[in-house]
């Protein structure tokens, strides 16, 4: 579309003022957790990393830490296995049902995380289960899951089931045609839906919180850092969570067609 | 095994896993709504007193929760749609750039982002003294933190991203001859906007819209970080019900009495949104 001078100037502008919008929390934080000063003000001090290591001496950081790695990681193994399957099936399945059940499947997505969390902590305490990360682990995959199963079904939409239908006939069992045909076609697929589920549920707070009973993941760390007195270190431990989530996103995006 | 058999049945884990930890729970927790609480254990019962009870005490919290969502879903649709289409016409081969900005900013960062607003908009804040700075005011301005203000600025930093992708995904499928050719017929540009554009980027807009309503409404982290002493949402009273009064049959039912609402809300914003695209 041709556009004019002024129109040009203003979207720049809007564009400009957007991105700066969008990112400036993310850039303060990261910048802030190296800065010698304990208020975030400007002018923010030396250079400086003592905050990282007032947290690494912190034994809260350790154990939060190994939680979150324990959930993250069984969180994205199982989601992935649970929505690679489904999204094959309903690669299958006519258009209009398949789009209808992950519209389905999506819903807790959708769900106010405040109520699915108390449902899911009202339920589980009244079936007399005791809190605690296997309690987490299952919480995540009901809202991970339907991130898989979007990604993985945009990639199954192109996969060339004649070739499945040929190893099949020609003898191959379902988890050998599976493992043979399918999964090398679809394997970087796969990474950044797992990398995506990871960070879904690396970063979630609300959920975590009222399922974990008393340990703590680090979203649930920085909730306690934020309540107690002003600790620079909370700025090193959020630069910790975005690396980890970013980083991982960025490779699944470049890695996978999905676009959102 | 039948040919549609054989295609069901992977999907089923995930379907279990949808109707144990979704379907279920929230089905569980309409029924507590109903019940009672008799020294701090819940009673089986069918009673509308907690339905009551968020209407007497509750009303005032929930239109104020629901006018404030409405107020932050449209300031976030209006502005993911302006960068949707930013990124999709006019920003050449920037639109890359702004799309992976968009992405980036997607996954992670919840209490990161709100924390980091708390330090932006405090009067000591990077807001404040560079405005100091610059002359453009005397003092800082006391109620950019801790006023209702900071939970719409907060939110709809973090809702645009969720907004901007479902938009961008509805104009990715717009062709372009036609918009070139209704131009070439004499069509202003905001003519060939409101009647070609909007129209096919409906879906997109509602889910922007449900999104960012859905989660505002639902939200207390935000309001209990930035939003003062005077800014309690729904969603602090639902959690204080829970982690103060140990009351789970009063915050079921506000919770419930919250989803009606935003059900509410969500249909008339639709039957809105179908009437103003509306083509002439």
């Amino acid at each position: 579309m041709e556009t004019s001078p002024l129109a040009k100037t203003l979207w720049g502008l809007f564009g400009t003022v957007s991105m700066l919008f969008l990112l400036s929390p993310i850039a303060l934080v990261v910048i802030f957790s190296f800065g010698e000063n304990r208020l975030a003000t400007l002018p923010m001090g030396g250079l400086t990393f003592k905050w990282y290591g007032k947290l690494m001496a912190d034994p809260n950081f350790w154990s939060a830490l190994e939680n979150s790695l324990i959930v993250t990681l069984s969180v994205g193994a199982i989601s992935t296995v649970i929505g690679t399957a489904a999204a094959m099936a309903l690669a299958r399945w006519r258009p209009g049902a398949a789009s209808a059940a992950m519209m389905t499947l999506s819903l807790p997505v959708m769900m106010p995380p405040l109520v699915l969390a108390l449902a899911l902590a009202t339920s589980l305490s009244s079936l007399g289960l005791r809190f605690g990360l296997h309690t987490v682990i299952p919480s995540h995959l009901v809202f991970t899951q339907p991130f898989v199963i979007l990604i993985v079904y945009a990639q199954m939409a192109n996969f060339n089931f004649a070739m499945l239908e040929s190893a099949r006939d020609l003898g191959a069992s379902p988890w050998h045609a599976f493992f043979t045909i399918v999964l090398p076609n679809i394997r970087s697929t796969l990474i950044g839906a797992a990398l995506i589920a990871m960070s879904v549920s690396l970063d979630d707070f609300i959920i975590t919180f009222f399922t974990i009973g008393n340990g703590m993941t680090l979203p649930t760390l920085v909730w306690g850092m934020l309540r107690t007195a002003l600790d620079p270190s909370i700025n090193a431990l959020g630069t910790l969570i975005l690396i980890a989530t970013i980083t991982s996103s960025v490779i699944a995006l470049s890695i996978t067609r999905y676009r959102g | 095994m039948s040919e549609l058999g054989r295609h069901r049945w992977p999907a089923l884990p995930a379907f279990a896993v949808f109707g144990l930890l979704f379907v279920g729970p929230l089905a569980f927790f309409l029924v507590v709504s109903f019940w009672r609480l008799r020294a701090y254990k819940l009673v089986p019962d069918f009673t509308l007193d907690n339905y009551l009870d968020v209407w007497n005490e509750y009303l005032h919290a929930a239109i104020f929760t629901l006018s404030i969502s409405l107020l932050i879903a449209i300031i976030t649709t209006v502005i993911g749609l302006m960068i949707a289409y930013l990124a999709r016409f006019r920003a050449g081969r920037y639109g890359n750039l702004i799309l992976f900005v968009v992405l980036v900013t997607l996954f992670g960062g919840y209490l990161v982002k709100i924390y980091a607003w708390k330090t932006i908009l405090g009067t000591g804040g990077i807001l404040n003294s560079t405005l100091v700075d610059l002359g453009l005011i005397d003092e800082p301005l006391a109620w950019l933190l801790y006023s209702p203000t900071a939970v719409v600025i907060t939110l709809v930093n973090f809702l645009l991203p969720f907004a901007v992708l479902p938009i961008y995904g509805s104009l990715r499928g717009i062709d372009e001859v036609p918009l070139a050719a209704a131009r070439d017929l004499g069509a202003s540009g905001a003519r060939v906007f409101r009647d070609i554009v909007l129209p096919q980027c409906k879906p997109g807009l509602f889910a922007a819209f449900a999104v960012s309503f859905l989660i505002t409404a639902g939200d207390y982290v935000t309001p209990r970080l930035v939003g003062g002493p005077n800014t309690f949402m729904a969603g602090n009273f639902i959690e204080s019900q829970f982690i103060n009064r140990l009351n789970a049959p009063i915050g079921s039912a506000l919770s419930y009495a919250m989803l009606i609402g935003c059900g509410l809300v969500l249909l008339l914003f639709q039957r809105a949104l179908t009437r103003v695209l509306r083509p002439r």
